[in-house]
């Protein structure tokens, strides 16, 4: 009984919690190696069979999805295809540049410039759009948290100490500026962790 | 599991390309919720704590400053509307981007706070927040290749389950738990609500049971055990 209740009192330790999910997780990936692998071929976005198009000499190969820009769909397949009824018609947009490069070389679709730049905004803005919002959302909403802090924690620091240092009167409580007051509270803290070993 | 008897009768969807959500009486009530709830802790504020310590008279007042609040409260609007969405989402992809703007969000409600051991816990959760977004992002991904599709509706008139999918599933659980901060990660976030700032710190908790009504009704889907 005692041992489960320190167990329990080690995984109460926010430090430990990182680790020890780390290693379950670790474990239980390792364990996912030996589920038989079991992969849809009817998948929702078809690739061509490898080496197909580098066979048929196409310059864009492996990246050519067939269609015309703005005159005849290529190969893109939504789930809901009633639900975007213009899909395929910007697939195999190439830049003017992209344009050249393919008619002159063979080998465009190796190269480290070649995209399948139309398919992708097919996915990203078309039939996933609200997927693409939500990335750039996370990518917002980390940035501002980031910058929340730069501005108000690193550069404002000074700023902050000096005004704390100049009002002596002030019991706004700011473990974070360097007074006597931080070290009070981490050292409480260390007695409890001590008393607990 | 169909998906008539996890949430009721389907009222109807919106469509946004391959993107549907889907509004029967389960969702719509917990969607509305949420968004209520939201509302409520965008107009409240801040509590004040004063926090006495052991061998002193001192005692020390913690309040939350005016620009700290502002950037609180905006970041508990996002995250109440990340839970919102994730609840009436229809797409298993979309459902993890929710989840994981909401684990990304609820660091960010305490990442501001002045109290040392908070901040540490905070990091933590941070830490297990990035670690998650593996299980999390690959379990969709496993779901993805053993089906050959992400909408719940396709999944659903699936017929069996494979061993693949129940494993993805078992991931997209962790990475849902980890995220999130359940059950085995409650250290963390019950040091984090020791600042104050309650209505903001409340939405982190909120939004976790929230998502893990709605996780174990992804699961039941996917895993089809019923």
């Amino acid at each position: 009984m005692s041992r489960i209740g320190r167990l329990w009192n080690s995984l109460a330790n926010p430090d430990r919690i990182p680790k020890l999910f780390a290693i379950v997780l670790g474990a239980v990936i390792l364990i996912g190696f030996l589920i038989p692998l079991d992969l849809n071929v009817d998948q929702l976005y078809p690739r061509p069979v490898p080496q197909e198009q580098v066979e048929e000499n196409i310059s864009t190969a492996p990246y050519a999805r067939g269609g015309e820009v703005l005159e005849s769909p290529g190969i893109t397949r939504a789930q809901y295809p009633e639900n975007s009824k213009s899909l395929g018609w910007i697939n195999s947009y190439m830049s003017p540049l992209a344009i050249w490069v393919a008619s002159t070389s063979p080998y465009f679709g190796t190269s480290i410039y070649s995209s399948p730049g139309g398919l992708i905004d097919e996915i990203l803005y078309y039939t996933r759009g609200f997927d693409t919002i939500l990335e750039s959302t996370i990518l917002m909403m980390a940035f501002v948290i980031a910058s929340w802090l730069g501005v108000n924690f690193t550069m404002n620091r000074k700023k902050r100490e000096a005004e704390a240092a100049a009002d002596k009167s002030k019991d706004y409580y700011d473990p974070t500026l360097n007074k006597n007051k931080t070290y009070y509270y981490n050292n409480q803290n260390s007695n409890i962790k001590e008393e607990q070993d | 599991m169909d998906l008539a008897s996890l949430g009721g009768e389907l009222l109807g969807t919106i469509p946004l390309g391959d993107i549907v959500l889907y509004l029967t009486p389960f969702h719509l009530f917990m969607f509305v919720v949420v968004l209520i709830f939201t509302f409520l802790i965008a107009i409240s504020r801040t509590e004040t704590q004063i926090e006495g310590s052991f061998g002193t008279l001192k005692d020390h007042k913690v309040s939350v400053g005016l620009e700290e609040f502002k950037a609180r409260r905006f970041l508990a609007i996002i995250c109440g509307l990340a839970t919102a969405g994730a609840m009436i989402t229809g797409d298993l992809f979309n459902f993890t981007l929710f989840i994981a703007l909401i684990g990304i969000v609820n660091v960010g409600i305490v990442s501001a706070v002045k109290q040392v051991d908070v901040l540490d816990a905070a990091y933590q959760y941070g830490i297990i927040a990035m670690i998650c977004s593996l299980p999390l992002f690959g379990g969709a991904a496993i779901v993805l290749a053993s089906t050959g599709t992400l909408s719940l509706f396709e999944i659903a008139s699936m017929a069996s389950a494979t061993p693949m999918m129940i494993f993805g599933a078992i991931l997209l659980m962790i990475g849902v738990a980890g995220e999130t901060g359940i059950a085995p990660f409650f250290a963390t976030k019950a040091e984090m609500f020791r600042t104050p700032g309650s209505p903001f710190i409340l939405i982190i908790h909120l939004s976790s049971l929230f998502v893990i009504i709605r996780a174990i009704e992804i699961l039941l889907i996917l895993v089809k055990v019923i």
